[in-house]
């Protein structure tokens, strides 16, 4: 099998071709990364991921962690790899060389990520957790707090995670009761019960630096009232020693249907009243500063979502190229006929289109959302700054919500292709999928994602994000009318484009109305469809690209095909011009119908009484 | 200890298919993707790790096309000090003697008390290490899998022998040895180390630099050319194991067992 996790080829294309991400080393915050040292640092990241990372996603997947006496042992082979990501400094990639950052573009991170959590979803966690809560501490800390905690977060010296969720308090994060109360000497008593902490204890770390959301007594009600603090499981001395253990109490880890090496933890706070915190960010500015690192965990989810799709679409390829299986449909009645390859049968090749095109098209959403990101790091205009944050905020709840759902179907779809092999654990297709199910619950729900983008990303800045957005779409869609062979695709993701900018003023002006309840009732539904149109984009994109390159390698003419089957690049682009031609002309027509049944708004939903469910 | 590793970039196996040209004369080289030869890997990192307790310095040095500055920059993120590239089209088509004859030349330029080789490379015929130390006039030892500096005269050396036994040697420096895998797990790379190399120049030397003429390199001094590659028809006495995976696993060990595999 020649490629796994993530297809080089196609990491590549969208790093060098689609986003020219060498370019950004002309400046001089990124000058050490030329395309040599950016290619290193990616094979560097597919050869420890491949050769330690992905023998130990089915051992962990199996042996799980395990809970004893308030101890979480993580599977054992975590330990080893463990050291690995530490000591090739992969937890803080993109972060500030000060504090221990590789200080590398934020695009170069995701190609790197890309094989690293695809090799193990649930051990990256551990690690991705450190530098979310790394990230507060850097964003929001005292000078005091950063030299106390940062370079051995962003080590990976001590581990990370996020306390945000209660019983009673999940997606309405501010009915929370966790409390604290200020003591003399400035920290906090901190007194509380949370739960689904991803690696909340393990034993891969000597310190795990809990941030923790907790109401300050007597603060006001509500998200309003929040504040967030600094819980370390072992104190931490102002001189950056380790104390005596803080009372974060380990009191059980949850049982999942996938993710089994990541412990899944309830913590006990101030159980025997001793748990002290710092205060990170200032009272009741807890909310505020959590969504930094919520809005960075969901575009990580978003990645994890990619990571789950991409192997199970390439396990599936592989699969179908080597399973022999049933005659070709035009032999069937011939006796003599030789079974054939499953991927020479039609229904089987609908599948792996579908998978192909939508693992692209989220590559490269993935990949431009980072692209925002380092063009918002490098550009000295407030303008464009303005812009590409705007276009990243705009579209986290589709990274979050459409490409976790998406990636799911693509994991079904990889089982689908394998048949009853692909049911059972000897093969690794299940796993991804199970593994891939929880990216469409946690950080927000993907209920949640399309209601921030319905209610929150479409105003935002008087919609300008959105104009930017259709901009962008526009000029591609422009590009693409001027390239022999795609014009037709660019002119049907025009007219899709336009019948969205019709419902996006349709469900807008409906949430404003009396006829809210139904606009929310198809939130979701408008996500899915921009996330479709946006799909869109980015194939059209790739093949703006592809097209030219591919007439230079194999021409116009009748040998163009034979040329194409000798010449890998030629196969290549030619790949990514079937990619876009399927999905626009193939699958873009459904998103019509969707958005038809947008703009009928049925009241359906609302309507019903709950007796009427039935059950 | 001053040590330099003669290191290759072969195609990766890991991450290509590799298949024979229609005509034979090659296997098909458009689009494969190259790493380091493993065998060099691993003898990079006994010299790093040899440097680190004795002190000294280590030199990476290939012999390829332009491209191969990419393996010698892997390398130098991994830990060596420093990076040779020797680069010419004279070098194109040289034998194995050809490669030593160029290796030599440019290791007597400078005083290294012990050269290392890969064993073997993924495309090789494991011989450049043994022409490279006649050449030299050097004590030579193949297959090693132990090294112990202790000083800067002589090194035990180990290899395995038959029947799994191990052999050791003392060798006087300086000394050629050949580096066979297993002799240690060779370390990743890391990001800090790839952008501490990420614009060190790497000096390129050719034919003229190297005080090397046309006689001795290059494929019309070669007395040794490859005729045809094939893939081999599939022979008989394959046994394809029956039953459970852990059945399966059973007989597996049974059958290493009784043809002396393991014990």
């Amino acid at each position: 099998m020649a490629q796994l996790l993530a297809d080089r080829r196609d990491v590549d294309f969208v790093l060098h071709e689609q986003f020219q991400i060498a370019d950004l080393s002309k400046h001089e915050k990124y000058a050490e990364f030329n395309k040599k040292t950016i290619d290193l640092i990616v094979s560097e990241a597919r050869n420890l991921a491949i050769k330690e990372i992905l023998p130990t996603r089915p051992l962990g997947d199996k042996e799980g962690c395990k809970f004893e006496n308030g101890k979480v042992k993580v599977p054992e082979s975590y330990h080893k790899i463990y050291g690995l990501i530490k000591e090739g400094e992969w937890i803080a990639m993109s972060d500030d060389p000060e504090y221990g950052g590789q200080g590398m573009p934020h695009t170069v991170a995701a190609a790197a990520t890309d094989y690293l959590v695809a090799a193990n979803h649930s051990f990256s966690m551990y690690g991705g957790l450190c530098h979310g809560a790394g990230k507060l501490v850097e964003e929001f800390g005292t000078d005091k707090q950063i030299k106390m905690f940062l370079k051995k977060m962003y080590s990976g010296e001590w581990s990370g995670t996020m306390l945000l969720t209660e019983a009673e308090a999940g997606t309405d994060v501010g009915a929370l009761t966790t409390s604290a109360k200020k003591n003399e000497d400035g920290t906090y008593s901190i007194t509380g019960n949370k739960i689904f902490i991803s690696g909340g204890e393990q034993n891969l770390t000597e310190n795990i630096i809990h941030p923790v959301l907790a109401r300050i007594e007597g603060a006001p009600a509500g998200t309003a009232g929040i504040s967030l603090f600094i819980v370390p499981k072992i104190w931490v001395n102002d001189d950056g020693t380790l104390g005596e253990p803080n009372d974060v109490v380990c009191t059980g880890i949850e049982e999942k249907m996938g993710l089994h090496g990541n412990a899944t933890c309830s913590l006990a706070l101030g159980g025997k009243g001793k748990c002290r915190g710092l205060l990170l960010g200032g009272e009741n500015k807890g909310i505020k500063v959590m969504f930094l690192m919520m809005n960075d965990a969901r575009l990580q989810v978003g990645l994890q979502g990619l990571t789950c799709a991409s192997p199970s679409y390439l396990y599936a390829l592989d699969y179908a190229k080597q399973r022999v299986q049933g005659k070709h449909l035009l032999k069937a009645m011939d006796e003599s006929a030789p079974g054939v390859p499953i991927i020479q049968h039609p229904d089987v090749r609908r599948q792996l289109m579908i998978m192909k095109s939508y693992v692209e098209g989220m590559r490269s959403l993935v990949y431009f959302i980072s692209y925002c990101f380092d063009m918002v790091s490098i550009t000295e205009s407030d303008e464009e700054k303005a812009k590409y944050q705007g276009l990243a905020d705009l579209l986290t709840p589709i990274v979050k919500g459409y490409i976790t759902d998406k990636a799911f179907e693509i994991c079904s779809h990889a089982i689908q292709i394998y048949g009853g092999y692909g049911y059972v654990t000897e093969y690794p297709v299940e796993q991804y999928m199970r593994d891939c199910r929880i990216t469409m619950i946690y950080e927000g729900t993907n209920g949640i994602q399309a209601m921030d983008l319905l209610g929150r990303k479409l105003g935002m800045n008087k919609g300008k994000p959105v104009k930017d957005l259709v901009g962008e779409i526009l000029k591609t869609i422009a590009s693409a009318k001027g390239i022999q062979g795609i014009e037709s695709l660019a002119e049907n993701l025009e007219k899709a484009l336009n019948k969205l900018g019709e419902v996006t003023k349709h469900i807008g002006a409906s949430a404003r109305s009396p006829k809210v309840l139904s606009a929310f009732a198809f939130a979701h539904p408008f996500m899915e469809v921009t996330g479709d149109v946006v799909m869109a984009w980015m194939l059209l994109w790739r093949a703006v690209i592809a097209a030219p390159k591919l007439e230079k390698l194999a021409g116009t003419g009748p040998e163009r095909r034979a040329k194409i089957e000798k010449d890998k690049n030629a196969a290549f682009y030619e790949g990514q011009l079937k990619s876009a031609e399927f999905f626009i002309n193939a699958l873009l027509p459904v998103t019509s119908g969707k958005m038809d049944a947008i703009f009928g708004l049925s009241s359906s939903v609302v309507d019903i009484p709950e007796a009427s469910f039935g059950g | 200890m001053d040590i330099l590793v003669c290191i290759k970039r072969v195609p990766d196996t890991a991450e290509n298919e590799i298949s024979v040209n229609s005509s034979g004369s090659d296997i098909e080289r458009d689009d494969l993707v190259y790493s380091v030869n493993e065998w060099d890997n691993y003898a990079v990192e006994e010299a790093i790790q040899i440097r680190d307790k004795v002190g000294g310095s280590v030199t990476v040095v290939a012999v390829g096309d332009s491209e191969s500055e990419d393996v010698l920059r892997r390398e130098m993120a991994m830990g060596a000090d420093k990076g040779i590239l020797l680069s010419d089209d004279a070098f194109e088509g040289s034998d194995g003697k050809g490669l030593a004859t160029i290796l030599k030349a440019e290791i007597a330029k400078g005083k290294y008390d012990l050269i290392l080789t890969g064993a073997q490379a993924d495309d090789g015929a494991g011989q450049v290490g043994g022409m490279l130390a006649a050449m030299l006039d050097l004590p030579f030892a193949s297959l090693v899998n132990l090294i112990e500096a202790s000083d800067d005269k002589k090194i035990k050396i180990g290899r395995e022998i038959a029947g799994g036994q191990q052999e050791i040697s003392e060798i006087d420096l300086p000394c050629v040895l050949s580096i066979q895998t297993g002799i240690n797990e060779p370390r990743y790379v890391g990001i800090r180390g790839i952008r501490k190399v990420a614009s060190v120049e790497i000096p390129v030397r050719g034919a003229s630099d190297l005080g090397l003429n046309q006689d001795s390199i290059g494929a019309a001094a070669a007395k040794v050319s490859r005729v045809d590659y094939f893939t081999p028809v599939l022979g008989k006495g394959a046994e394809i194991l029956e039953g459970s995976i852990d059945e399966k696993v059973d007989k597996l060990v049974e059958l290493l067992k009784s043809k002396g595999g393991i014990k």
